[in-house]
């Protein structure tokens, strides 16, 4: 299957099929199909996340966090080094796909 | 390598961001003139009231047309989590200041994302946005005739029921 690398951070990697017309993301653990719609509520998502929970005993005991894709098909479980890896991979991804400008840091 | 997310989505996805954000504010400006609704109705002014009720409909209204033009676009429209409405004023000049103070704020941010959007060149969002402009333009000179209204009445005697009949005049 003919796929191009959109953007790959340290574990995920960013896929764009043009024959298919979507999207795939390699968590690693499993190759998941997006489209644009699923890759755009997995950025609100991951950036939702409050990646300074982790460092507070308090309000994250465990230190990970459940993600559920694409209307809950996938459910993920990431640490905190994996969480702040894939909120690079998205904001860059969407950086490299055109759809977003380069900057730091962005809230959602 | 050809373009799939260029061909789903029209805007940049800050201007995404910042539009949810602004569909959050026209929600809880809906909300916030429902409360205002309540309490005229409670205090005994009830065509105050039934300008409220329309205000709040007319804000539901602009949260819908950015939640919309996000779906036109290939963005992702959030439903917006309200939270904090005030229900306490402590006269019907207070609630027509806030009124003007809210209208002020949303002003305001709106014209933030119209200069974001200008800055990431993302066009159709820029122009999406003249109508708000416009808009705010409209719904700030309604308050403050109001406000004007009520200074020349004056809240003395029966200046109070005067104030509420005459505020019929800007309910269309
Ligand atoms: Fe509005
Ligand atoms: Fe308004």
């Amino acid at each position: 299957m003919p796929m191009n690398v959109v953007y790959q951070s340290t574990y995920y990697t960013l896929y764009q099929s043009v024959k298919e017309r979507c999207f795939y993301v390699d968590f690693g653990q499993k190759l998941v199909r997006m489209s644009l719609c699923q890759l755009l509520s997995l950025r609100h998502k991951v950036l939702s996340i409050s990646i300074e929970d982790h460092f507070d005993g308090d309000l994250n005991k465990h230190g990970f966090e459940v993600l559920m894709l694409c209307n809950k098909e996938h459910l993920l479980v990431l640490n905190t080094l994996e969480i702040l890896d894939l909120k690079h991979m998205v904001e860059q991804g969407f950086v490299a796909m055109g759809l977003s400008e380069e900057r730091e840091a962005v809230t959602v | 390598m050809k373009d799939i997310a260029r061909q789903s989505m029209s805007i940049k996805v800050e201007s995404m961001d910042l539009l949810n954000g602004q569909i959050k504010m026209e929600a809880h400006a809906s909300a916030t003139y429902l409360a205002m609704a309540s309490w005229c109705e409670q205090n005994g002014f009830f065509t105050s009231a039934k300008f409220f009720y329309k205000q709040a409909e007319e804000e539901r209204g602009h949260m819908m047309k950015i939640f919309e033009f996000l779906i036109d676009t290939g963005g992702n429209p959030l439903s917006p989590e309200i939270t904090g409405i005030n229900h306490d004023y402590s006269s019907i000049v207070d609630v027509f200041e806030s009124t003007l103070e809210h209208e002020v704020a949303v002003t305001k941010s709106i014209h933030n994302i119209v200069k974001k959007a200008r800055e990431l060149g993302d066009i159709a969002t820029e122009r999406f946005l003249d109508w708000f402009v416009l808009e705010q333009v409209e719904e700030e000179n309604t308050i403050r005739d109001i406000l004007d209204m009520i200074e020349v009445t004056g809240t003395e005697g029966v200046g109070l029921q005067m104030i509420d009949n005459q505020v019929g005049n800007w309910i269309e």
